[in-house]
Order: structure tokens, then C-alpha cells, then sequence
């Protein structure tokens, strides 16, 4: 069987790439996929912690579910966030949002 | 073991050049006399007129949520239809909680005009 | 399994029954909404706040009648729906502070017209929901969708007025720091399932004292796990350096939005960080602990900084949102004393701070309401404009201020007391230090509105039956805290011990 630290390097890695696009990404939707992957992350975790530590107890499982259903939730309020903000003054780009500030 | 892998090993080797071999032999055969009508983007669809950055009609986006809230019950629905057999009349009662409590969702954005294409 | 076992006991069933009456609520506002006419709608924020007003008699009357959540049941009594949630004193206190505050909310949102649609007072109320699984959850999983359960109501709520630009820009930046600090926060949750392979926190923290329950060499990983909690958590409570949301989404969001968001998702987030930390889930909660070295550092962080940065700001929400990220520093110093009467008395505080935010809140939106800005300047002679207004907002500010009669004084007096009792006489030094810079900021509020005098002093601000019925309960509440302390502290005491069930 595959090792346990595989996935984990696996999630590990995509959480970083979530990470790092949340910091170097400009545009909001973008950003937000970056938050997806970032929550794909800790599915992999999830699923993998309940296959190797907890087999017997669907813990994890239904934990994913749950993660799942965050996912769609926040992406379905971010995107109504961003349309209202995009008919509004026609950009996305997260820099140009500055009317809130010091 | 090795010895399974290297079908896998010898269908990627293999595999480009399926798609490449046509491009090469077309590029080398074929006469080549460009006039913009043959320049022109082929079957991609109509070109555009005007910026595309249009502002889509708003029900797309709340035939959209609609869909997504759905789908997601599809997610939490499917482990208790797979457990079923070992759940009781409870459960399936607690699930019509869970449908009707989206059901009225549902009802709310109906009545808001989120169905109405116009 | 029995599937009979899935059916819920009497005490099961009034564990949530203030959950189950809000879904209740929502759904009867909702259909409200669609019956209602037009010109009707204010009626839809009067039923959100007597429903909620109803439950929380409802919740108390359980505590008074049926002694519902029994204070003395052991740990195990306490743990309801599979360990998913912990009926006890504590969860009662933490939603009586959500149920006032959305009750009182809803009562100064009633006569904002662009607020006057179901779908607000139904987002407050689910936003409700959460905060109240959050105080009751003791398991992972359920923290983690109470948490969710109110973050993702509150965004909405925080971007509600979509046609107003700064509304809709401090509704996505709270969205996407919001988002991306719990995504951290879920990867630390999950690091501890996978460490221990238990999700509530209760066995977790068992599991952690034994010696040895995690092995030497993945300790790295759990004080990983235990940064990024720590992150999620401080994000929540709006702790320094987890705090850049909340100058801009305090500024932005619609006024009594901000009031709901700096008291009841703080307390609720307060509840969440006290039950974990002080559980043990992620360490013993003593002195040598990792985690009690990091937020003794965002202690002192928070507090310092929020009151600073606060004495520069012009436009008034701003500053009552860095003075609410000091005060979330001062609550913190009740947690890391680490002692039932610390934990108890960051209750008292953020029990007196619901009144008192939701009163300066109110204000803020009636007066802005008539300005049509929230700059300081509008509170230039309001005495004369408004009198009762002003003394309202004087009775915040003192207590905000920490001043004697109010009830300010006595959370910052019971705060203090804790650290010096638990050894920590430098970080009460710290606070109190910190508390002097807060009074120049809040009591300049006050000359503004005594002593300075404006060019449309003669306008009066036009005060709805329902805004003063709801300031005139939030100041009550500051002075009934301020001078009869004394039930109030006994109860949260009481509660304070059920944080810490393994030590004594």
C-alpha cells in the first residue's frame, strides 16, 4: 500500500500552491480558487487520515462531506461578492479596491 | 511488478506521435498559399462583436446558486441512500427534515422571482 | 448500530431547543417577508426581534425552571449528541450575550430601509445559529461548521447594501481573509484528527496529557497544527496579527451589522478559543505550553497596537473597531491567566461588552443615519442635537473607558484581578497601561460631543421608538453590570470552572 506520507506530501504541496495564490494572485476570482484549492488540501488530508488512522469510524468521511458543502457555499457567496463589486466599478483586480483605508 | 508498468511505459512513449504524425505530414506534404480567408479562425465559434466583458443577464447567476445548493444535497443525501438498510424509520424522517428544510429555500427564492426569466 | 439509540433524549433535545427555535424563526421570518407589503416591512425586523427576544426567555427559563443545563453534571453527562455538543453554563451564558445582541440589533436595524428585507434579519438570525454552536461545540467537526455556519452569514451581511461601493468592498475583503483563515485553520484541524484520530476535543485533550500519546518526533507537526488553529481562531476574535479585516469590514458594512460583528461573532469566537485552549485540546493549559507563550504575545500585541493605531483615526466606526481589537487583547489576558476566574471574568467581559459596543453602535448608526457619514465631526455638539443620544454614547464610552460606574470598570477590574491572582502582575500591568491610552481616545469622543460645538446644532436626530427602547436596554445593561456585579460575576465564575474539566 501506498505510504500515509504520500498523500500528506501530496496535500501538503497543493495546500502551498493554494497558499501562495491567495499572496500572488491579483484578480479576486482567482483568489478564490486559490482558497479552493487550499480546502481540496485538507480534503486529501481528511480522506487520508480516515483511510490509514481511523478505517473503521467514517470520522473523516463525513468530515470531507461537510468541507465539501463549505466549498460550494463560499465559492456561491464569493462570486456574488465579486459580481457586486464588478457592476460596480468594472474591475476584479483585489489592489484596486482601496476606498476602505488608513 | 515492474513488469506491469511497462505497457504503461511503452503506451506514453508511443502515444504522441499518434497525434503528431498528422501535423508533421501535413506540414510536409501539404502546398501552402495563405489568403485572409483561410487565415481566419476555424470553428471556434463566431467572432465578437464589441467588448466581451458584457454583463451577463443576472438569472444565469441565480439559476446557478439555485444549482449548486442541489447539488450539494446530492453529496449529503448519497451516503444515507448507501446506509439505508441499516438506518431506521428516524433517518429517513431526519432526511425529509433536510429536503424540506432546501424545499423552503427553494419556495423563498421562487417567490423572490429567481425563476422568472426576465 | 440500535438504530433506536438514534433517537434524542428529553436533555438531548433541550440541549439544542434554542438552535431549533431559531431555525423556527428564520423560517417564519422568511415567509413574513413574502406576505408582507411593501410598506409594511419594517414589521419583519419587529418579529426577528421579539422571536428572538422569546427565545431567549425561552433559554434562560429552562436554566430558572428546569435547571437546564445542570451546572453540576460531570463532564460526560455534559457532552451531548455523540460528544458533538457540551450542554453546560458556559454555552447558556454565551447565548444569552448572541440572543441579546441580535435581539437589540434587529431593534435598531428596523427602521434602516435598505435593511428592511427578510433576507437580513434571517442572515442574522443563522449567523445566531452558528455563534450558538460555536459557544456548545466541543467536537471538531461541529466547531468547524458553526464556525462556517456564522462566517459565511456574517460576509453576506457585511456586503449587504450591494449598491454601496464601500459596503460591497469591505464585504470581500472580509470574504477573502475570512475564507483564506479558515482554509489554515481547517488544515490545522485536520493535522490534529490525523495526529490523534479522535475529533472531539475533550478525548483529544485526554489523549494529549498521557506522555507519550504523540510521539517526540511529529511534536513539530502539532505545534504546526496548533500555529494554524491558533491563526483561525485569531482571526475570529480579530487579534493582532490576524486583524487586518477588521478596520475595513467595521468601516464598510452597514452599522448594525458592525454592532453584531464586534460583539457576538467576538464572543463566539472568544467561546471557541477559551473551550479549545483551555480544554488542553492542543497542550496542557499551564505556563510551559507552546500555545501559551504565542497568545501571551498576541496578548500583548493586540492590546498595544489596537489602542495606538486607534488615537489616529478620524472616522468614528474605525476607531471603535481598533478600540475593539484592544479590548479582544484585555479579553485575552482573562484566557491566559488560565484559571476558572480568568476564564470567567473574559466572560463578564465580553457579557458587559455586548451591551456596551451595541449601545455605541447604535448611536453611531442613528447619527449617521441623519449625517449621512460617520465622521467624527458629526459627533461635534451632539448634547445639543440629542441628548439622549449623547448620553447613551456617554455611558459606552465610559464603560468602553473602564470608568467606575460602569460596567467596564468592573470586567477590567475582575480581568486584572485574574492575571495578578495567576502570578502574570506584568501583563495586568501591560493592560492597565494600555487602558489609560484607551481613555484618551474615548474620552476625546465625549469632549466632542459636549463641548464642541457644531453649525447644525439646531436639526434634531430623529430617534424610532424601537432604536431607544433598544439603546435604553443596552445602557441599562451597562449600569445594572456596573453597579450589581455581583450575581453576574457568581454566574460566570460558576461557568468559568466548566473550561477546565481535568484540573481539579
Amino acid at each position: 500500500m501506498i505510504p500515509l506520507s504520500w498523500y500528506l506530501i501530496v496535500s501538503a504541496a497543493l495546500f502551498c500552491i493554494g497558499l501562495f495564490g491567495v499572496f500572488a494572485r491579483r484578480n479576486a476570482v482567482a483568489i478564490l480558487m486559490a482558497i479552493e484549492l487550499m480546502l481540496n488540501a485538507v480534503n486529501i488530508n481528511l480522506l487520508a487520515f480516515w483511510r490509514y488512522r481511523t478505517p473503521t469510524e467514517p470520522i473523516g468521511l463525513a468530515w470531507s462531506i461537510f468541507v465539501l458543502a463549505l466549498a460550494a457555499a463560499e465559492a456561491a457567496v464569493g462570486l456574488a461578492l465579486v459580481i457586486s463589486i464588478y457592476r460596480e466599478r468594472d474591475t476584479v483586480i483585489a489592489e484596486e479596491l482601496d476606498t476602505l483605508k488608513y | 511488478m515492474l513488469a506491469d508498468w511497462q505497457f504503461i511505459g511503452i503506451f506514453l512513449a508511443l502515444s504522441p506521435i499518434f497525434p503528431a504524425a498528422p501535423v508533421i505530414a501535413n506540414w510536409l506534404l501539404g502546398p501552402r498559399k495563405p489568403n485572409p480567408l483561410k487565415q481566419q479562425t476555424y470553428e471556434c465559434g463566431v467572432e465578437t462583436v464589441g467588448d466581451t466583458w458584457i454583463q451577463f443577464k443576472v438569472q444565469y447567476y441565480i439559476y446557478a446558486l439555485v444549482f449548486v445548493v442541489f447539488d450539494v444535497e446530492a453529496v449529503f443525501l448519497f451516503p444515507i441512500a448507501a446506509a439505508y438498510d441499516q438506518l431506521g424509520l428516524f433517518a429517513a424522517f431526519e432526511v425529509v427534515v433536510f429536503v424540506l428544510i432546501l424545499a423552503v429555500g427553494l419556495g423563498y427564492a421562487w417567490s423572490r422571482g429567481a425563476l422568472e426569466w426576465t | 448500530m440500535n438504530p433506536q439509540s438514534l433517537l434524542p433524549s428529553v436533555p438531548e433535545f433541550l440541549a439544542i431547543l434554542p438552535e431549533i427555535s431559531l431555525v423556527i424563526l428564520i423560517v417564519a421570518v422568511l415567509a413574513y417577508d413574502r406576505i408582507l407589503k411593501p410598506a409594511e416591512r419594517r414589521r419583519v425586523g419587529l418579529l426577528a426581534a421579539w422571536g428572538s427576544i422569546v427565545i431567549l426567555l425561552i433559554t434562560v427559563g429552562l436554566w430558572v425552571l428546569f435547571r437546564e443545563p445542570e451546572p453540576n453534571r460531570s463532564l460526560v453527562e455534559s457532552l451531548m449528541w455523540g460528544g458533538m455538543i457540551r450542554n453546560d453554563l458556559i454555552t447558556l451564558i454565551f447565548r444569552v450575550m448572541f440572543l441579546v445582541a441580535v435581539a437589540i440589533v434587529s431593534l435598531i436595524s428596523l427602521d434602516v430601509p435598505a435593511l428592511q428585507r427578510g433576507e437580513y434579519f434571517a442572515l442574522l438570525l443563522s449567523a445566531t445559529i452558528g455563534f450558538s454552536l460555536m459557544a456548545a461545540g466541543s467536537d471538531m467537526i461541529m466547531l468547524f461548521l458553526a464556525i462556517e455556519t456564522a462566517s459565511i452569514s456574517l460576509y453576506i451581511l457585511t456586503g449587504f447594501l450591494t449598491d454601496d461601493r464601500r459596503s460591497t468592498e469591505a464585504g470581500i475583503k472580509y470574504f477573502v481573509y475570512g475564507a483564506f483563515a479558515s482554509a489554515i485553520m481547517l488544515y490545522g484541524l485536520s493535522l490534529v484528527y490525523g495526529i490523534t484520530a479522535q475529533t472531539n476535543i475533550y478525548v483529544i485533550a485526554s489523549l494529549v496529557a498521557q506522555s507519550g500519546a504523540i510521539p517526540p518526533e511529529i511534536n513539530g507537526l502539532f505545534l504546526l497544527a496548533t500555529v494554524m488553529i491558533v491563526a483561525g481562531f485569531g482571526f475570529k476574535i480579530s487579534a493582532v496579527p490576524f486583524h487586518f479585516w477588521t478596520p475595513d469590514a467595521y468601516e464598510g458594512a452597514p452599522a448594525p451589522v458592525t454592532a453584531f460583528v464586534s460583539t457576538a461573532s467576538k464572543a463566539a469566537g472568544f467561546a471557541v478559543t477559551i473551550r479549545v485552549f483551555a480544554a488542553g485540546a492542543l497542550g496542557a493549559p499551564n505556563f510551559d505550553s507552546e500555545w501559551w507563550a504565542m497568545l501571551v504575545a498576541i496578548t500583548i500585541v493586540t492590546m498595544t497596537l489596537g489602542n495606538i493605531l486607534a488615537i489616529f483615526q478620524s472616522n468614528i466606526k474605525r476607531m471603535l473597531a481598533y478600540s475593539s481589537i484592544a479590548q479582544a487583547g484585555y479579553t485575552l489576558i482573562g484566557l491566559v491567566a488560565l484559571t476558572p476566574d480568568g476564564s470567567g471574568a473574559a466572560m463578564f467581559y465580553l457579557l458587559m461588552y455586548v451591551f456596551t459596543n451595541v449601545a455605541a453602535f447604535g448611536v453611531v448608526v442613528l447619527v449617521s443615519r441623519e449625517t449621512g457619514s460617520d465622521d467624527m465631526q458629526d459627533f461635534y455638539g451632539l448634547s445639543r442635537r440629542a441628548p439622549y443620544l449623547a448620553l447613551a454614547m456617554l455611558f459606552a464610552l465610559l464603560s468602553l473607558g473602564g470608568i467606575p460606574p460602569t460596567a467596564g470598570f468592573i470586567g477590567k477590574f475582575f480581568i486584572f484581578k485574574a492575571a495578578v491572582d495567576a502570578g502574570l502582575w506584568w501583563l495586568a500591568l501591560i493592560g492597565v497601561l494600555n487602558a489609560f491610552i484607551g481613555l484618551y481616545y474615548y474620552l476625546s469622543v465625549v469632549k466632542y460631543m459636549y463641548l464642541y460645538r457644531s453649525d447644525d446644532e439646531e436639526e434634531r436626530i430623529p430617534v424610532s421608538r424601537a432604536a431607544s427602547v433598544a439603546l435604553a436596554l443596552s445602557v441599562l445593561g451597562i449600569i445594572y453590570l456596573g453597579i450589581a456585579a455581583g450575581p453576574a460575576f457568581e454566574w460566570t465564575r460558576q461557568a468559568g470552572a466548566a473550561f477546565f474539566p481535568f484540573s481539579g
